[in-house]
């Protein structure tokens, strides 16, 4: 940021992510209404700031008069939710395959990166729409869909992690005193690999977010009622000029959550791999 | 010699200026209403979607409409206020209980320059039925809607003369000249030579636009048709433009590069209207939308053993009545769609308008506790809806809908599939005993009784069938081929079916257009098609 | 360099197996397209007629190997919805729709990125250093789809139709779309031009050069980039896929015509023929364009070894 060192851009970023979790938890005790219930009364009041809108609905309420605040708070909970979830599914996914097939070589490994290979030429949003059309869109299946489409990238960073690490010597050494494969992959290798592993979880959260809004763009996310980020961009699309608050105000949640999760991944980056390709 | 020579000089020189005038070319007007139109002018028309065939035998949904009866008609038109009017048949009456006759119009031809006649009549209706296809050595087409099954009483069709034609059936058929006479003609000598293929990419019909060229999911572009029979658009050409954002739409249209669009959202209608350069028009269409419940009796159908909890009519009638209608067409579609009780659209041929359901909450809990579901014992309802199929309005509707619904004690859970998932459901008949889907119904003809037979036979959209006293009456209607005693019998099956309240009536669909204010005599139909004849643009 | 082109050609044939099957088995779970051509009052006799006419009433395996035969040939059957030949309508939606689009987006990502970037990192600090990191910055944080409501909010609305909002035909149609997808793309390059520009120009042998008294701007294009150029490329290839696939959304927004569109559109309608033959062509593209970026490497890296 302009004139900012890297240290207190990071410490910005990690503000508005604290901000956003504490919003999510404490969502039923902050959200002055309930986000689901819908009346027909109020439907598209402005924000208070505006004419026509009240304190009752500080940042105006929707097409079916739900309060928008209200449901930006409990937005938070989806968006971090699917973000945390879906990375922790692909991270696991990735860095257990990763391991195994950088560790044991062979067939398995072959079969597993030709996995990757037609995994990747597939185009990504296309399988999402098949995979949910199957199963029927839901919170769950998101987060299935968006987690098991995201474990290559991790797979692979470890597994080329893996192969240079079970040459060194301290590995070698290891095995020479009667390690198991077991105990050298828990103790000695697992924990190199995790620097790069964490600071691509870090932007991958940051895309997931992204993702989500986009899968809810194309009418795919989260079923509605329930209150997420980019259902609320969706639903506010089509009412740019006459509702502009329904568009702003998540749209704006999303930059500003995903900013954060940027900056602290930078600062992340450079803390434990510099050497690490700034394309992440 | 020289006399009468100079004499046939004088003669034709005073007689050149009323030959002249006799002869002024009879060209399109220069002015409509007083203000100068451009009759070579170019109207770009933006709509949703493109269409998918120009064979209307393959499939007329709404977007197909649209694009195939610029180019083709059928016996059968329709004017502004959607009846049915002359179109290539002058006229149409029964002759005895079990026999139609259909009179043409003579001087008609097709773009191409073949001649409308009985010849032309007899093919179609062998396309529709499925005969002699191999005599005309053409292909078969999955057709949407299967002529020699749904309408297996057509027995056999003659010509009369070349301007007569007689269709002959094994029981009465009152609604004959509808759902014959709404299909649209193909020219026969063109098809057989061309093939179907032929047809679909290089239609040739009798309307009045002749189709230039197709960019598929782009647009197409008609030309006016010279030679047609009936009144010319004042313009000359046109061009259907694909632009499937509404809000893209709009921002053409206010950008001036469109002329007309169609599908304007109605919570953006307002905003336009306001703008000085445009105009919005409306028009009531056959589409009711409404929330199917489950009410078919075990015996009847496959239902897995169990009633639907919608059978007993009362529940029925309370969700009726615990719908507040007046304020989702006022505040969810601008004023733009309509409260119905009737099952048949207010602009079929038929319809007679019934008493409105009241909004009346603490009857519908009456209601429902009398047909024995308290607090104790709430009614669930399962509400399948299809999201983004129907549009922004339709998507905002159903959730008020439910909580409504709510209000009078119904537990409803409400669950968006897709589209196909719902047309699967509703087809293999999986809906739970509790269930119900929200779907809109579209006529695709001019009689009511496209509505009324819903509830007359085993299909996908029959979930609340026709007790006897209904069936009869329904039966009745079906029978009776004299018009006015026909009917009396319909508005009595209407007042019966709305009392009965088969499904929950929602709304009817008003569609929405908005134009340049340059485009002149623009009216929208009733029906799924736009309509230019008699549009001219200023200049 | 023949066994490494052949190797490679055998494992691009593998994956397309892999994606032609994947995606054969993975429709056909979605469901049955039937419902789609009948009528709303259709009895069951009818729906099983439809079924048979399109050939789903056959066994999985036998539908799977004529599927297979087919292939090759290039024949993915007939739209259920079009009824015209589905390899046919992907192609036409491919070109010139998607691959302007993708070009076009393309060319600014890398074109602007490269002068951007080396001006970011010669000028570290600078003004037009922190105003790029900054707009990276933004650019990658949002959503694709809502920076391209914003501009056409903005130029096709507020600024009275500057830009056309809707479809194809014409440069003018095209900024606003290529702009929009280029934007995350074209964030990520710079940054990763500036930061490879900046270990590059840190390191002895461009000291060297400067030290000899070459000329700035030799020194720059000629020896830095070319280091800085591998990353480069290996983005340029993923952010090509990403075009493509992330290409759909884009079209849906401004009503691009493009391939993207028609797959995503065919899945809720089941028309399992397009969308076969629209992930195939994507499939195709996207493994030969990573045998490109491959070779490329070899051009601008000789130390790269093809393994």
């Amino acid at each position: 940021m302009i004139g900012l060192a890297r240290d207190q851009s990071a410490a910005l970023g990690l503000i508005v992510i604290c901000v956003t979790v504490l919003m999510a938890v404490l969502a039923p005790a902050l959200a002055p209404l309930d986000p689901v219930k819908n009346s027909l009364v109020d439907r598209l009041t402005p924000p208070m700031w505006n004419a026509g809108g009240s304190a009752k609905h500080p940042l105006g309420t929707d097409t079916l008069g739900r309060d928008v605040a209200s449901r930006l708070l409990y937005g938070a909970r989806v968006s971090l939710i699917v973000g945390l979830a879906a990375v922790v599914i692909a991270g696991v996914l990735g860095v257990g395959l990763g391991l195994l097939s950088g560790y044991y070589r062979g067939w398995a490994d072959d079969a597993l990166m030709r996995l990757g290979d037609v995994q990747l030429a597939f185009p990504v949003l296309v399988l999402a729409v098949a995979v949910l059309a199957v199963l029927g869109a839901s919170l769950a299946n998101v987060i299935l869909v968006l987690g098991v489409t995201g474990w290559i990238t991790y797979a692979r960073i470890v597994r080329g992690e893996t192969l240079s690490l079970r040459q060194r010597e301290f590995v070698e050494a290891a095995r020479a005193l009667g390690a198991t494969d077991g105990y050298l992959l828990w103790r000695h290798i697992l924990p190199n690999v995790l620097p790069p592993v964490t600071v691509v979880a870090t932007f991958s959260v940051a895309r997931t977010i992204i993702a989500e809004a986009s899968l809810s763009f194309l009418g795919l996310g989260i079923p509605p009622p329930a209150p997420s980020w980019g259902a609320m961009l969706d639903e506010g699309r089509n009412y740019i000029t006459t509702g502009w608050w329904l568009a702003l105000f998540p749209g704006l949640a999303i930059l500003l959550l995903v900013l954060g999760i940027n900056l602290v991944g930078d600062w992340l980056r450079d803390q434990l791999d510099p050497r690490m390709e700034r394309s992440m | 010699m020289i006399r009468r020579s100079r004499l046939l000089i004088v003669a034709s020189m005073l007689t050149w200026p009323l030959v002249a005038a006799g002869q002024q070319p009879a060209g399109p007007p220069r002015a409509v209403d007083g203000v100068a139109i451009d009759p070579d002018a170019e109207l770009i028309v933006a709509l949703a979607d493109d269409t998918t065939n120009m064979d209307p035998r393959i499939g007329m949904g709404s977007i197909r409409s649209n694009y195939i009866r610029q180019v083709f008609e059928g016996l059968v038109d329709v004017d502004a206020q959607g009846r049915p009017a002359p179109g290539l048949a002058l006229s149409w009456k029964p002759v005895g209980e079990l026999t139609w006759e259909f009179a043409l119009r003579r001087g008609v031809t097709f773009h191409d320059g073949e001649p409308f006649n009985a010849d032309t009549v007899l093919f179609n209706l062998d396309r529709f039925f499925r005969r002699n296809l191999d005599r005309w050595s053409i292909k078969d087409v999955l057709a949407a809607t299967q002529f020699e099954k749904t309408y297996p009483f057509v027995t056999r069709w003659e010509k009369v003369d070349d301007y007569t034609v007689r269709i002959h059936t094994s029981e009465p058929a009152p609604t004959l000249w509808d759902f014959i006479g709404r299909e649209p003609m193909v020219p026969k000598a063109y098809t057989v030579k061309n093939g179907v293929d032929g047809l679909n990419d290089r239609p040739v019909g009798t309307g009045p636009w002749k189709m230039v060229e197709w960019k598929r999911k782009t647009s197409m572009l008609f030309e006016r048709n010279d030679g047609y029979w009936g009144t010319h658009p004042l313009f000359r050409k046109m061009r259907f433009q694909t632009i499937p954002e509404g809000a893209a739409r709009i921002a053409a249209l206010r950008a001036g590069q469109v002329g007309l669009i169609e599908g304007v959202p109605p919570f953006d209608a307002p905003a336009l209207g306001q703008d000085p350069r445009l105009k919005v028009a409306a028009s009531p269409q056959k589409l009711s939308c409404r929330l199917y419940v489950n009410g078919r009796p075990k015996d009847k159908y496959d239902s897995g053993g169990k009633d639907g909890l919608f059978s007993d009519q009362r529940v029925r009638l309370a969700l009726n009545l615990a719908v507040n209608k007046e304020a989702i067409i006022k505040k969810i579609f601008n004023g733009y769609a309509l409260a119905n009780a009737s099952p048949v659209a207010s602009v079929s041929y038929g319809y007679a308008a019934q008493e409105p359901y009241p909004y009346d909450p603490a009857r519908a809990r009456t209601l429902l506790a009398d047909a024995g579901f308290r607090d104790t014992n709430p009614l669930t309802l399962q509400l399948l809806f299809p999201a983004k199929h129907y549009g922004q309005s339709f998507d905002e509707m159903t959730p008020a809908v439910a909580e409504m619904l709510k209000d009078v004690g119904v537990q409803v859970t409400l669950k968006p599939v897709d589209f196909a998932t719902l047309l699967q459901t509703a087809t293999k008949g999986t809906l739970p005993p509790n269930g119900g889907f929200a779907a809109c119904r579209t006529g695709n003809n001019l009689d009511a009784d496209d509505y009324l037979r819903d509830w007359g036979a085993i299909a996908m959209i029959n979930w609340a069938p026709y007790p006897p006293e209904l069936m009869a009456l329904y039966t009745a209607t079906r029978r009776e081929v004299d018009a006015q005693k026909r009917l009396r019998l319909l508005a009595d099956l209407q007042r019966q079916v709305r009392d009965w309240a088969p499904v929950v009536a929602l709304y009817q669909e008003v569609k929405v257009y908005a134009h340049s204010a340059r485009v002149l005599r623009f009216t929208p139909l009733p029906e799924l098609n736009m309509d230019f004849r008699g549009v001219a643009v200023k200049k | 360099m023949r066994a490494f082109l052949l190797r490679r050609a055998l494992h691009a044939v593998f994956v397309l197996w892999g994606v032609v099957t994947a995606v054969f088995f993975l429709v056909r779970l979605t469901g049955d397209p039937t419902p789609f051509l009948v009528d709303q009052s259709a009895t069951q006799q009818e729906i099983a007629d439809a079924r048979r006419h399109l050939g789903l009433d056959r066994a999985l395996h036998v539908q799977y190997l004529e599927f297979l035969r087919s292939v090759p040939r290039g024949d993915f059957g007939t739209s259920i919805r079009e009824k015209r030949p589905a390899m046919q309508m992907v192609l036409e939606h491919l070109w010139p729709a998607t691959v302007e689009l993708a070009a076009a987006a393309l060319l600014i990502s890398t074109g602007l990125a490269i002068p951007l970037g080396v001006a970011s990192a010669t000028h570290k600090n600078g003004l037009v250093d922190h105003a790029s990191r900054l707009a990276s910055l933004f650019l990658q944080s949002m959503p694709s789809f809502w920076l391209g409501l914003m501009l056409i909010l903005l130029f096709a609305v507020e600024l009275g139709g500057l830009l056309p909002a809707f479809g194809s035909g014409g440069v003018r149609h095209l900024i606003l779309p290529a702009v929009t997808l280029a934007a995350a793309p074209l964030a990520q390059n710079v940054r990763l031009i500036r930061s490879g520009m900046l270990e590059v120009l840190q390191q002895d042998y461009v000291r060297t050069a400067r030290a000899k008294g070459l000329a700035e701007r030799l020194v720059i294009y000629r020896h830095a980039l070319r280091n800085a150029a591998i990353p480069v490329i290996t983005v340029t290839g993923l952010s090509l896929g990403f075009m493509l696939s992330g290409a759909v959304i884009i079209e849906t927004v401004f009503s691009w015509p493009g391939m993207g569109r028609l797959i995503v559109q065919a899945v809720p309608g089941r028309d399992f023929p397009v969308i076969q033959a629209g992930v195939f062509v994507f499939a195709l593209i996207f493994v030969g364009l990573n045998l490109i970026v491959d070779l490329l490497y070899t051009v601008v890296d000789p130390r790269v070894r093809l393994t």
